[in-house]
């Protein structure tokens, strides 16, 4: 199917439970809110047409240097194996109490990109059966990949632009 | 069970917990298994990764596009090329630029010879691994060729950074070229020399076959790629199905095998060897002419030696180099088939010269959950022929 | 009387010239440089020798962490051999090797593991840094990243480079046994083991 074909009939079949599809560059995306993502995931992995039987990638962005509502956001990719086309859910996630529910009974593949959402943006996985950090140590402060997280630890010395430098270094101890 | 506090094995039960890593010469890197023994079988294996965490991707929101090149080669350090192609061809949709084709042939060429250098490491790494240290040798005289050719073009032996935003850094020289000849009239004979070593091997069989079994069904649906899930009997590979990057125009096949045990993933992986071969075989036939990369000044960089003598094309070079190319608003996602899988970057872009957000799928990653189940029910000695079959580089497991 | 036997009589003759020859001109040796080579000792602190005999039989764990890693593989192989240098023992346990090549980029999380494994090797023993990430952090001056191994163990020498090829790892090697022999002897060495 191709990418028109397919945000039509998600549109026609799953109208009430998500917000918009559209394509973007050739890529057909869906939009919608978290409630509905397990009831979503549900039929385009078993409709015959759809087929979507492969969890290709889950990526998380936090849109908070855009002024964008929500902030958080988590990407779903499908592929299907043997129709071989694909799709992106984008699910909008809201700021205060950032939670989103597990696909991880879908796809097994969803236990560890899950896991990064929860270590790397702090987004609690309704229903994810072992919800831990992943990468980073479990003691560690923080959840690195949003965006107030400062990026450094250290200062450069030679650099072309010191402020914007400034405002990546983190007012920490070098370690250890 | 879990490891005492003091780092002790707790030994209440019939089973035993032992802590596989970080540091382990098998484990391809610093991934940790911590696995649940019932005597010499391993009742669960569970993974701990992030040894390795770079924050490559954080730091990449900080970097201008073509700044980011030289990080994404050493995420998969095994497969720099794959990694540039990746990041290079999403960061070209955003533009939407055309690349010439000389280019597109470069890259191939480029890439192909990656993926033959990254199968050498594999073989030579899961043959050590599993007690034949002359596979090992064997291979990595091969690589070092490939490795020679790289240094060739690009000045680097390891992390190229050859394939840029646009088109490639540089036009191929006759050299490389030759070497390229050169490398594709006797690799077949190499492979012959391993096949010999290990296919009809008969302690190479009883270590690999029926060991680390899965399904079709469950290594879809633990997201494996590439070979491992050829390995298991899906025909699926981006090279084939979705043409990227002018794959379209070349007679290959794709290898499946439906066993999906450590040997099946041998036989898929040796033969993408040859047909990579018969990749590049057609590739420096069909070489055409021309620019080696985008005429489009705002995105790709001047000649170097017009640097030299006029003042206009240095103020451009500094200009785009130091404060790089401005890309539209939007986001995207373009997957290609690297050595171990779908690679591919999902690059949110804010309409600035700086990247909002990039993303790694990386197939180890996905890989490491389906990898431990099969450990799950085998011997010890088989985890590391398992941990071999899969190929995982923690490069881009922990990015 | 045979040719054959007077050939035979003929050399026997040669040899016993031969043979008197050399025994004079070992007499005429000896008589010259009585007392001088036999009676010699060649004098040296036991610590050069044992400085010595671990410069020629350095012991490297196996210890990958990186990039890097794959190019330490490589200096093992053939081409580049780094049993020349008597630096090709790998040692799986750290408790059978006495130099620790770090090869690659040590992130917040593997430092105290690292620390283990460096407390775990028996002295004496040297660390080379291998790469600008170990070295320095490198490119990656983010929170992730150590920046620079020296903050948790002592290093003795730096490869520069990324990754540096087999070659500048080969020199980096022959610049420690150079380090390891100069100190042979002195305090430096006595307190590596103390």
């Amino acid at each position: 199917m191709t990418s028109e074909e397919i945000v039509e009939k998600i549109k026609n079949d799953l109208g009430d439970d998500i917000l918009s599809v559209e394509i973007s560059l050739g890529d057909a995306v869906v939009h919608l809110l978290p409630p509905a993502l397990p009831k979503v995931c549900e039929f385009i992995k078993n409709d015959a047409d759809l087929d979507f039987d492969y969890l290709s990638n889950i990526s998380g962005v936090d849109y908070l240097d855009l002024d964008r509502e929500p902030r958080f956001e988590a990407v779903y990719e499908f592929h299907s194996m043997d129709k071989n086309h694909s799709v992106r859910l984008r699910v909008g996630i809201e700021e205060e109490n950032p939670s989103v529910p597990t696909i991880s009974h879908l796809w097994k593949s969803a236990d560890f990109p899950e896991r990064e959402l929860f270590d790397m943006f702090g987004m609690n996985v309704e229903g994810h059966p072992d919800l831990r950090r992943l990468i980073m140590p479990d003691d560690w402060e923080g959840h690195p990949l949003r965006r107030d997280y400062s990026l450094t630890t250290e200062d450069v010395a030679f650099s072309f632009n010191r402020d914007y430098k400034s405002e990546l270094v983190k007012s920490k101890p070098p370690t250890r | 069970m879990s490891i005492t506090e003091n780092g002790l094995l707790e030994r209440d039960k019939d089973t035993m917990t032992l802590n596989m890593g970080p540091s382990h010469p098998s484990t391809h890197g610093v991934f940790r298994a911590i696995l649940e023994m019932d005597g010499e079988l391993v009742g669960t294996a569970k993974p701990d990764i992030g040894y390795l965490h770079t924050g490559i991707e954080k730091t990449s929101e900080a970097k201008r596009y073509s700044h980011v090149i030289p990080m994404t080669d050493r995420l998969d350090y095994l497969n720099p090329p794959g990694n540039n192609l990746a990041f290079c061809l999403s960061t070209e949709k955003l533009l939407g630029i055309e690349i010439p084709d000389r280019s597109q042939y470069l890259r191939i060429i480029h890439c192909e010879l990656a993926r033959i250098a990254s199968h050498l490491v594999w073989l030579a790494t899961h043959a050590l691994d599993i007690g034949a240290m002359t596979v090992f040798l064997y291979c990595w005289r091969e690589r070092e060729e490939i490795l020679d050719l790289n240094e060739e073009i690009s000045g680097v032996r390891m992390m190229t950074s050859y394939i840029r935003v646009g088109g490639v850094a540089k036009d191929a020289t006759d050299e490389w070229l030759r070497g390229v000849r050169k490398f594709i009239e006797h690799f077949p004979a190499k492979i012959d020399e391993y096949e010999k070593l290990l296919t009809r091997n008969p302690i190479w069989l009883d270590r690999t076959e029926g060991v680390g079994v899965m399904s079709r069904e469950s290594a879809i649906n633990y997201g494996m790629s590439g070979p491992a899930l050829r390995a298991s009997g899906v025909d699926f590979d981006f090279r084939k199905k979705r043409p990227y990057s002018g794959y379209g125009n070349f007679e290959f096949n794709v290898p499946t095998r439906t066993q999906g045990d450590v040997y099946a993933r041998y036989l898929v992986r040796v033969e993408e060897m040859r047909e990579s071969r018969e990749i590049l075989v057609q590739a420096m036939r069909d070489l055409p002419g021309g620019y080696y990369k985008n005429p489009d000044s705002k995105v790709s960089l001047p000649d170097r030696d017009k640097l030299k003598s006029s003042m206009e094309v240095l103020i451009h070079h500094f200009k785009l180099a130091s404060e790089g190319f401005k890309v539209p608003k939007g986001e995207t996602y373009v997957p290609i088939e690297g050595p171990r899988g779908e690679v591919g970057f999902y690059i949110v872009s804010d309409g600035t010269a700086i990247p909002y957000r990039v993303k790694l799928r990386a197939p180890s990653f996905m890989a490491i959950p389906g990898m431990c189940k099969m450990m799950e029910g085998s011997f010890i000695a088989d985890v590391v022929a398992v941990i071999g079959s899969i190929d995982i580089v923690m490069g881009e497991v922990d990015r | 009387m045979g040719l054959i036997d007077s050939a035979v009589d003929a050399l026997e003759t040669e040899v016993n010239n031969l043979k008197l020859n050399a025994q004079e001109a070992l007499d005429a040796f000896e008589h010259d440089s009585a007392g001088a080579v036999y009676d010699s000792i060649l004098t040296t602190q036991l610590g050069k020798v044992v400085g010595w005999a671990q410069k020629n039989a350095l012991w490297p764990a196996t210890f990958g962490l990186a990039c890097c890693a794959i190019e330490m593989m490589a200096m093992a192989n053939s081409r580049w051999d780094s049993a020349r240098f008597g630096a090709e023992v790998f040692r799986a346990s750290p408790r059978q090797a006495d130099l620790m090549i770090v090869s690659g980029r040590v992130s917040q999380k593997m430092a105290p593991v690292l620390k283990l494994i460096y407390d775990q090797m028996p002295e004496p023993k040297w660390v080379i840094s291998m790469g600008a990430c170990a070295s320095c952090g490198g490119i990656f001056n983010n929170y992730a990243i150590v920046q620079g191994v020296d903050r948790v163990v002592p290093v003795d020498v730096y490869v520069p480079g990324c990754p540096p090829g087999p070659e500048a790892l080969l020199y980096g090697v022959i610049k420690l046994q150079e380090k390891i022999l100069n100190e042979a002897g002195t305090d430096s060495a006595k307190k590596r083991v103390a």
